[in-house]
C-alpha cells in the first residue's frame, strides 16, 4: 500500500492505496463515486470520463498513484457548474440518454467540447465524440443537445 | 382506429422522460453501483481451449477455500433449454464445467477475494489441465457426417433441423430466373455498454436469498435460480437495478448467475461479479452467425415466386434457457417472403452446435437475418432483369387493399399501407437526383450507391403463438397494478424492466390518459420480485403493446372505482359524473381523487354500503388477436465507396416507418435511431471471427469495432400511422425494427454502387477489406471474360 493525497471534487482525501489501483476503482470502490462508469477498462469507451487537474481523463488507464497531488473532478463535482446546467437541461430536452449509462462521460467530454469550442456546428461535435461509445440512442440526440448548449452558453455569453 | 387515442394529449405527447434526472447527476445506481457491506468480488477462471476433455483443477493449497469448481458448490439441477420438441437435442450446460469444455471463455471455476484484482489474481494461479478435442468451427462443414461432435453422443452437430414447405414449391424448379446466392451475416456480440453483472447475499433476517441482477426480466430469472440451485421461488428475490443496456443480451438464465448465486450461499457473506469487456466479448450471448444457401425464383416480369434452400445458424456450444437458439431458425424461415406475394417455399433450416460461445438473442432476432437475404435477393433479381430494384420490390409488395394479408410462412401481416411506405422513403432519399449523381460521376473518384430494404417487425404476439413455437416459457400476456395512495397519486407496478426505453414515461402516460391526472403524480415502479407483479421482462419489442395495454386496464379500472365513490359522495349516479384533472364532476358538484383516495384508504367509513375499501386493481393483458401486430418501415440509404481501400461512408439514411399509434414520438425517434446505429454496426463494423482452432479474434474493442459518432449519420425518420386493430390504443412493437434492416440496406447501396461490374456484396460485416476485395475479383472476372 501507498499513501496518495488527491483533491477529489474539491475535498482533499489522503489515504492508503494498492499501487495498481486505476483511478476509476480508486473512485468508484474507494470514494464510493459511481457516477464514474466502466465501460470497457481499456480506453475505448469514454464512460469513465473524469478531469484530471481540469482535462479529460479516462480514469479505467490512468493509476491513482499518478494523481498523487493531483486535483480530480467526476460528474459528482460539476453540481453548482454553469455548463454542465445547461448541458443536463439540453440533453433532458433533446432525449440524449436512453439507459444513462454512458452519459456521465458524455456530460464530462460534452464540456470539455464546449470549453475548446465555443458554439461548434454538429458536425465538429461529432468528430469530437469519436472517443465516446453510446449503445442506445445513436448519438444524433446527443449531438443536437451539445450544439444546443454551446448555442445557449454563447449568447449567455454575449457571444 | 381507437377513439380514445389523442383525446386528451397524453398519448401521443411528446414528454421529457421521468428517468433522466438520475443519470444525468450521476445518481443512477447500476449493478456495480449496488454498496452492501462485506461483499467479495469474484473471477472466474475460463477456458483458454475451445473444444478439452477437463482432466484436472488443482486449487493452490493456500487458497482451497476460495476457488470453487462445480462440486463445490452443487448440487445444481440443470435445466433443458430450447423448444419443448423432442427432436431438439439436449445440451446440458453446468454454471461451472464439468469435465468437458466447448468454447473457450466458458467457465471452469470461480475464485472469491476482497477485490476483484485480488480474485484475478488467484484466478490465474489456478492450474488446469485440458486434454485438447477436435473444436466444430465452421458451421456447414459442422454438419458433415464426417465432423468431428461438439457433444460425443449426438448423432450430428444439429440441435435441431426442420423443413418449411409452403406454396408448390415443386414449380420452382421450372421457374424462368433462378438465382443462387450465399449469404452470410457473420457472429457479433450484443454490446450493451454496462456489461452482464450479480450480486448476491443470504438475507438472514428475511430468510431469502437476494440477487442483485443486471437483466431484462427478474421474475423469469427467479423462476430458473429457484428450480437450479433448489429453493422454494418465496425464497429468492432478484432485484434489477438501473439496466445499461441489454438489447437481448441480458434476457437468458447464465453460468455467472447461477455460479455467484450458489457461491453466496456457500460462504455466508455477499459475493458478486462484475462482467468486464474481455468476457462480454467472449462470453456473453453472441449474435447473428446466419448463414443462407438460397435459390431466389422470379418470372421474367419481375413477379417474385418463391424461395428455395438451406439455412444455416450457428447456435455455439449451448442452448440458453429458457429458449436457447431455436426461434433464430423458425423466425429466419417465416420471415422469408417479407412483405411480398411469394407463395412458394422450401427451407431446410439448421440450428446448429459449434464450438464457440452460446447464441442469444438480440435486438431484431432472426430478421436482421432474413430481410438481408432476402432484401439482397431482390435487388440481385432487379438487376438479373435490368429492372430498378424500388420498382420491383414496388411490384411485389402486398398493398394496402390486400391487408390483413397472411404471407406463404403463415403470419398475418395486420393494418398499413407498404406502397407509401415505400414511396416515402424513395421521395425523401431523393432517388432521381441520386442515379443522376451516379451518372455524373465523382470527383475524389468514389463510387455512390442507393439502397432500399423493407421489414416487418412482428410484436404483441401472443400465448397461442408462443405455445406454437413450443417456449418453455411463455411471454404471451403482461401484469400491472395500479394503486391509488390516500393522496390521490399513484403507484404502478409492472413486470416489465425499462433498460433505457423509458417506460417510466410512456406508461406513466398511458396511466394519466386513463387517470386523468398528470404523469407527474404517478411512479412506475418494477425490477424487483417482491413487489412487481408476475410479468416477463423488456424483450421483442413487447412492452409498449404488453405492460401498456395491462397499465390501461389496470387504471381504466381504477378510474371506474374512482368515479362510483366520487358519485357516492357527491350524492349522484355513476352516469351523471365524470373525470377531469383530477376530479370527479357530478352534475353541481365535484370531488377531488385525494377526498376519494383518502376515503377508500384511510376513512372506508364514508364509502358506499358494501364496497371493498382500497383504490387497487391488478390487470393481466393479451392482444386480442395472439398472431402480433406488425409495426414495417423502409430504409434508404445512400453511400460513397472508395473503390482500392473498400471505406464506405453514409451520405444519407432516411426511414418511413409505421408502428401505430405513437405513445411517446420523441422515444420513438428515439429507438429507430438507435437501432438503426445498431444496424449499421452490423452492416460495417461489428464481427467475432473465429480461427480454425476456435480462438475468438476480438476480444477487446480494439479488435471489434463499435461504431461512434463519425460513424452514424442523423437518421430522417417519417412515420406513417396505421393504428392496430388488436391492441390497446393501436400501438405496434418497435424496439427492435431500427436494427432489422440496415444491413440489407447498406449492402444493397454498395451492390448499387458497383452494378457495372456485378461485385458480390453477400456477407456483413462489409469492412474495408471484404468490400475491396469484392471489387477486385469482380474486376479481375471481368477482365478474364474480355
Amino acid at each position: 500500500m501507498t499513501s496518495v493525497a488527491v483533491t477529489v471534487n474539491g475535498a482533499r482525501l489522503v489515504t492508503d492505496i494498492e499501487p495498481r489501483e486505476s483511478l476509476a476503482d480508486f473512485l468508484r470502490e474507494r470514494c464510493r463515486l459511481t457516477a464514474t462508469h466502466l465501460g470497457c477498462e481499456q480506453g475505448a469507451c469514454g464512460a469513465c470520463t473524469v478531469l484530471v487537474d481540469g482535462r479529460v481523463t479516462r480514469s479505467c488507464l490512468r493509476l491513482a498513484i499518478m494523481c498523487d497531488g493531483k486535483s480530480v473532478q467526476t460528474l459528482e463535482g460539476f453540481a453548482d457548474d454553469r455548463i454542465m446546467e445547461v448541458l443536463r437541461r439540453h440533453f433532458h430536452a433533446c432525449h440524449a440518454l436512453q439507459c444513462g449509462f454512458c452519459t456521465p462521460g458524455m456530460l464530462v467530454t460534452a464540456r470539455d467540447i464546449l470549453l475548446r469550442l465555443p458554439s461548434p456546428e454538429a458536425q465538429a461535435v461529432r468528430h469530437e465524440l469519436s472517443g465516446q461509445i453510446c449503445r442506445c440512442t445513436g448519438y444524433a440526440n446527443i449531438i443536437t443537445a451539445i450544439v444546443a448548449a454551446g448555442q445557449e452558453l454563447r449568447r449567455g455569453n454575449g457571444g | 382506429m381507437n377513439e380514445r387515442a389523442g383525446a386528451d394529449g397524453w398519448i401521443g405527447a411528446s414528454l421529457l422522460r421521468k428517468e433522466d434526472a438520475r443519470h444525468l447527476y450521476g445518481h443512477g445506481m447500476f449493478i456495480a453501483d449496488v454498496q452492501v457491506p462485506g461483499v467479495q468480488d469474484v473471477a472466474f477462471v475460463r477456458s483458454p481451449l475451445a473444444h478439452a476433455r477437463v482432466c484436472r483443477v488443482s486449487k493452490p493449497a493456500h487458497a482451497a477455500a476460495r476457488i470453487f469448481t462445480l462440486a463445490d458448490i452443487g448440487p445444481i439441477k440443470i435445466l433443458e433449454a430450447g423448444p419443448e420438441l423432442s427432436a431438439h437435442r439436449h445440451s446440458p450446460y453446468p454454471p461451472l464445467a464439468d469435465d468437458c469444455v466447448r468454447y473457450v471463455g466458458q467457465t471452469l471455476a470461480a475464485c472469491v477475494m476482497p477485490t476483484r484484482a485480488q480474485a484475478e489474481d488467484l484466478a490465474d494461479k489456478v492450474d488446469v489441465e485440458l486434454e485438447e478435442l477436435p473444436a466444430v468451427i465452421d458451421v456447414v462443414a459442422a454438419m458433415r457426417p464426417e465432423s468431428p461432435r461438439v457433444f460425443e453422443e449426438w448423432p450430428s452437430n444439429a440441435y435441431i433441423s426442420t423443413t418449411v414447405m409452403e406454396g408448390n414449391p415443386e414449380t420452382l424448379a421450372s421457374a424462368p430466373i433462378r438465382l443462387r446466392r450465399r449469404l452470410r451475416l457473420n457472429r457479433q456480440a450484443t454490446v450493451s455498454l454496462e456489461g452482464r453483472g450479480v450480486l448476491a447475499y443470504w438475507d438472514r433476517r428475511l430468510d431469502e436469498l437476494v440477487v442483485y441482477l443486471s437483466t431484462q426480466g427478474g421474475q423469469v430469472k427467479r423462476l430458473a435460480l429457484s428450480r437450479m440451485l433448489g429453493i422454494p421461488e418465496h425464497k429468492v428475490r432478484v432485484i434489477a437495478p438501473d439496466v445499461g443496456g441489454g438489447f437481448g443480451g441480458k434476457n437468458r438464465i447464465m453460468p455467472e448467475d447461477v455460479a455467484v448465486a450458489a457461491i453466496a450461499m456457500k460462504v455466508g457473506h455477499p459475493v458478486r461479479w462484475i462482467e468486464d469487456r474481455r468476457e462480454h466479448l467472449l462470453a456473453s450471448p453472441h449474435a447473428r452467425d446466419h448463414t443462407y444457401d438460397l435459390v431466389i425464383c422470379a418470372e421474367r416480369d419481375g413477379t417474385l415466386l418463391g424461395i428455395e434452400g438451406d439455412i444455416y445458424i450457428d447456435a455455439g456450444a449451448y442452448a440458453l434457457w429458457p429458449t436457447g437458439a431455436f426461434q433464430e431458425a423458425s423466425m429466419a424461415s417465416r420471415n422469408l417472403t417479407g412483405p411480398y406475394r411469394m407463395r412458394h417455399l422450401k427451407l431446410n433450416a439448421h440450428t446448429v452446435a459449434t464450438n464457440k460461445a452460446p447464441m442469444g438473442p438480440y435486438r431484431g432476432v432472426a430478421r436482421p437475418g432474413a430481410t438481408f437475404a432476402l432484401e439482397r435477393l431482390v435487388d440481385e433479381v432487379a438487376r438479373e432483369l435490368g429492372r430498378e430494384p424500388f420498382d420491383l420490390r414496388r411490384q411485389n409488395i402486398v398493398t394496402a387493399p390486400e391487408l390483413p394479408y397472411r404471407t406463404a410462412a403463415g403470419m398475418k401481416l395486420d393494418t398499413g399501407d407498404y406502397v407509401s411506405c415505400l414511396d416515402i422513403a424513395r421521395e425523401k432519399i431523393e432517388l432521381t437526383a441520386v442515379r443522376e449523381r451516379q451518372a455524373a460521376g465523382e470527383p475524389d473518384g468514389r463510387r455512390i450507391g442507393v439502397g432500399f430494404a423493407f421489414y416487418t417487425e412482428q410484436s404483441g404476439h401472443g400465448i397461442v403463438e408462443f405455445a406454437k413455437r413450443k417456449f418453455r416459457v411463455i411471454p404471451g400476456y403482461e401484469s400491472a397494478n395500479a394503486r391509488m395512495l390516500p393522496d390521490g397519486s399513484v403507484l404502478l407496478f409492472v413486470g416489465v424492466q425499462n433498460h433505457g426505453q423509458g417506460h417510466e414515461t410512456s406508461l406513466a402516460q398511458i396511466a394519466a390518459h386513463e387517470l386523468g391526472i398528470d404523469p407527474g403524480q404517478i411512479s412506475v415502479r418494477y425490477g424487483d420480485t417482491s413487489v412487481g407483479p408476475y410479468g416477463f421482462g423488456t424483450f421483442a419489442s413487447r412492452s409498449i403493446v404488453f405492460a401498456g395495454g395491462a397499465v390501461g386496464k389496470a387504471t381504466r379500472a381504477l378510474a371506474e372505482k374512482i368515479r362510483r365513490i366520487g358519485a357516492h359522495l357527491l350524492q349522484t349516479e355513476f352516469d351523471a359524473t365524470r373525470i377531469e384533472a383530477g376530479i370527479v364532476h357530478g352534475a353541481s358538484a365535484s370531488v377531488s381523487f385525494a377526498e376519494i383516495a383518502f376515503a377508500a384508504n384511510a376513512r372506508p367509513d364514508q364509502l358506499p354500503t358494501g364496497m371493498a375499501p382500497l383504490l387497487e386493481t391488478v390487470a393481466t393483458y393479451e392482444p386480442t388477436d395472439s398472431g402480433g401486430v406488425f409495426a414495417y418501415g423502409t430504409h434508404a440509404v445512400v453511400v460513397a465507396v472508395e473503390p482500392e481501400s473498400g471505406v464506405t461512408e453514409l451520405l444519407d439514411y432516411v426511414v418511413a416507418e409505421d408502428c401505430g399509434t405513437m405513445i411517446n414520438p420523441m422515444i420513438v425517434d428515439g429507438q429507430v435511431q438507435g437501432g438503426i446505429a445498431q444496424g449499421i454496426g452490423t452492416a460495417l463494423y461489428e464481427e467475432i471471427p473465429y480461427d480454425d482452432l476456435g480462438q475468438p479474434l476480438a476480444i477487446t474493442f480494439a479488435d471489434y469495432m463499435v461504431p461512434c459518432a463519425p460513424e452514424i449519420p442523423s437518421v430522417r425518420i417519417e412515420h406513417l400511422v396505421s393504428p392496430a386493430l388488436t391492441t390497446e390504443y393501436g400501438v405496434k412493437g418497435l424496439g427492435e425494427g431500427g436494427a432489422i434492416a440496415p444491413p440489407a440496406a447498406i449492402a444493397n447501396a454498395i451492390a448499387d454502387a458497383f452494378r457495372d461490374i456485378g461485385a458480390s456484396f453477400n456477407e456483413t460485416p462489409l469492412t474495408p477489406r471484404r468490400v475491396s476485395e469484392a471489387i477486385d475479383l469482380a474486376r479481375r472476372v471481368q477482365a478474364s471474360r474480355a
